[in-house]
């Protein structure tokens, strides 16, 4: 008897105890299904962040970003000034290696222009953040030193803060808006970033945006505040872990000691986010697994009970020519059958569930079709089929002919 | 002299029930030799459905030797075996023991399928054999669906497909009517006529009758042997 024979006589077996198969084939079903609906969590949810990381400036990058003081520093902590423009003089005249040094404040604010309102994000910044975080124009131009220097209401906007405030057409360098109520003149529109995972744009952030220069910012929008990134950009690779050393040594002699700040990469942030992201896919794994363990043990159940039930048949094919390997792989292949059907049918009830949520879900949050997950939970079926199918198999196959015959 | 096919050599079997050891089988001695028809013939509880376990070799004796053509049982595997069965030897049973959940033409496939070389005739075979029993117009009923008689007639079919050196028949027609029982007795003298080896397993002495050889047991002796 061949495999697919012995599957199509599993599937008579099956339909022999509908109810009962159809309950075991459930929790193969539910088994899977949550295995492969989980993985599509996953999924959608890192496949927005690894795209972010790449366009969000790539291996070179390094970020000085504030951080909690430690208890013990606690009582010291107005000591620091925490991220200044010093600092920037600072890294710039002491590291010729960095490529650009830009800092960083943000605002969330409300852009107004004739009685369209839109609340985003502001940057302040200096032009150096163009070629760190890989921010193109499309039309107009960049902050000029005279811009620095006045600290000149001028902005720079992102497309979606275009579409809120501009019909379409309208020209846009050289408008003005209002920027939580202060004038500034528009003097760069950014390139239009896309990016489709699904239905899901993963760089819509770098259109969510808006730049002024880090003086207008320091001194009109939000005076007196502290800075809140300090990004920098090696000019070679190779020099990043050495920069990384002296931006570190640099910003803590200015921070007089204080731990206020730490100094990454990029690398850093994709070793974690590849860390994370193996962490969520173990603890999916996990919840998978115990759905196909318990799968398992249905099958292991449903297969004892029923050889229980067939002994006589047992005894029949056995006298009829059955080795005990014939036995033995025909009860492997109807629990095979068995899961192999929970499995599709698993698999099938996932995609409706996935397209489901996607549906009402927002993009992002929504999980995705990951072919990787059909076949981990395809393969995992039938694995589960053959492991809890082996045991009971074996039973059947070692039960003695003579016994199995006078059984009633 | 026609080849042994089956011979026993001193053979018991024992096996313990409760506290007590109970002799099924003592010291049996005989041939089956091709183109015979044997019958067994004894009271029930007598040992005669051991002698016949032993003789698929469902069973093996406890002391004494069987050799099927020859080699001695003893020194075949059990996977070897199960081979023998599905190739030379086929098994009537006094329950009938059809699978209920097959219809007749998959039921009398069975040992097909066991076979080591199944014949690439399989399907000419089993409607072949359906209609030596006269029951090719139902083989697509379920056993359950079957009279008695007919149901013995899949049996007989089923223990025909793989053209069996040697059938054996444990009391074919113990739950008969006596005519239906005829009809089948009458089949197994046909096959004998066509060369077929056959082995009886009856309490009734009329039934044995249609055999042209009888072993007696009694008390899991044998009494009497005409060959």
């Amino acid at each position: 008897m061949n495999l697919f024979s012995g599957i199509l006589n599993g599937l008579g077996e099956i339909w022999a105890h509908k109810l009962r198969s159809f309950l075991t084939m459930l929790c193969v079903l539910l088994g899977v299904m949550s295995m492969v609906v989980t993985t599509g969590f996953v999924e959608g949810m890192f496949a927005s962040w690894s795209t972010s990381l790449e366009e969000g400036g790539g291996v070179e990058k390094i970020t000085g970003m504030p951080k909690a003081l430690s208890t013990r520093q606690q009582p010291f902590r107005a000591l620091s000034p925490g991220f200044t423009l010093e600092d920037e003089e600072a890294l710039r005249r002491l590291l010729p290696d960095l490529a650009h040094v830009s800092p960083e404040l943000d605002a969330n604010v409300t852009f107004q222009r004739r009685g369209k309102r839109h609340t985003g994000r502001l940057q302040g910044v200096r032009n150096d953040i163009f070629a760190i975080n890989r921010y193109d124009l499309s039309d107009g131009r960049v902050f000029s030193d005279l811009d620095m220097a006045d600290r000149s209401e001028v902005v720079v906007l992102g497309t979606r803060v275009v579409d809120e405030l501009f019909e379409k057409d309208e020209p846009v360098v050289g408008a003005w808006i209002e920027v939580d109520g202060r004038p500034m003149r528009v003097i760069g529109v950014l390139k239009h970033y896309e990016s489709y995972y699904q239905d899901f744009n993963v760089l819509r952030w770098k259109n969510q945006i808006a730049f002024v220069p880090i003086t207008t910012m320091l001194h009109k929008l939000k005076p007196g505040a502290s800075l809140s990134w300090m990004n920098m950009k090696a000019s070679h690779l190779s020099q990043v872990g050495e920069l990384v050393d002296s931006a570190t040594n640099i910003l803590g002699h200015r921070h007089r000691g204080l731990g206020d700040f730490e100094v990454k990469t990029n690398d850093e942030q994709l070793a974690s986010f590849a860390r994370t992201k193996a962490s969520f896919y173990f603890f999916a794994a996990g919840i998978a697994g115990i759905s196909l363990l318990v799968s398992g043990i249905g099958i292991m159940n449903l297969m004892l009970a029923s050889i229980n039930e067939r002994v006589r048949e047992i005894g029949i094919r056995k006298a009829l020519g059955a080795t005990g390997r014939n036995i033995f792989s025909q009860f492997v292949a109807e629990a095979v059958a068995l899961s192999l059907l929970g499995g599709v049918l698993g698999v099938g009830v996932a995609v409706g569930v996935i397209l489901g949520l996607g549906a009402a879900l927002p993009p992002g949050l929504a999980p995705v079709l990951a072919p990787s997950a059909f076949v981990v939970g395809f393969t995992f079926s039938v694995v589960v089929g053959i492991l809890a199918g082996i045991y009971p198999a074996m039973q059947a196959s070692k039960l003695d002919p003579i016994d199995a015959l006078r059984y009633e | 002299m026609p080849a042994e096919v089956i011979r026993f050599d001193g053979v018991c079997k024992r096996y313990p029930m409760g506290e007590t050891v109970v002799n099924a089988l003592v010291d049996a001695s005989f041939a089956i030799r091709e183109g015979d028809f044997v019958s067994i013939l004894g009271p029930s509880g007598s040992g005669k459905s051991t002698l016949m376990h032993l003789l698929g070799f469902l069973d093996s004796p406890t002391t004494g030797e069987i050799f099927f053509e020859n080699r001695p049982i003893a020194e075949i595997s059990a996977d070897q075996r199960a081979r023998i069965r599905a190739e030379k030897i086929g098994f009537v049973f006094q329950a009938f023991n059809l699978l209920p959940r097959m219809d007749v033409f998959a039921n009398t496939r069975l040992p097909l399928a066991y076979h080591p070389r199944p014949p690439a005739d399989a399907t000419e075979r089993i409607w072949k054999a359906l209609e030596l029993v006269d029951m090719k117009n139902r083989a697509h009923h379920r056993p359950g669906q079957l009279s008695g008689g007919q149901r013995q007639r899949v049996a007989i079919a089923r223990a025909l497909v793989n053209e069996p050196r040697i059938l054996l028949a444990d009391e074919p027609t113990g739950n008969l009517d006596s005519r239906t029982a005829a009809t089948i007795l009458d089949l197994f003298t046909e096959l004998n006529r066509q060369g077929r080896t056959i082995v009886l397993v009856t309490h009734d002495p009329k039934i044995a009758a249609y055999s042209r050889r009888q072993i007696h047991v009694m008390d899991g002796r044998i009494v009497r042997d005409d060959a």
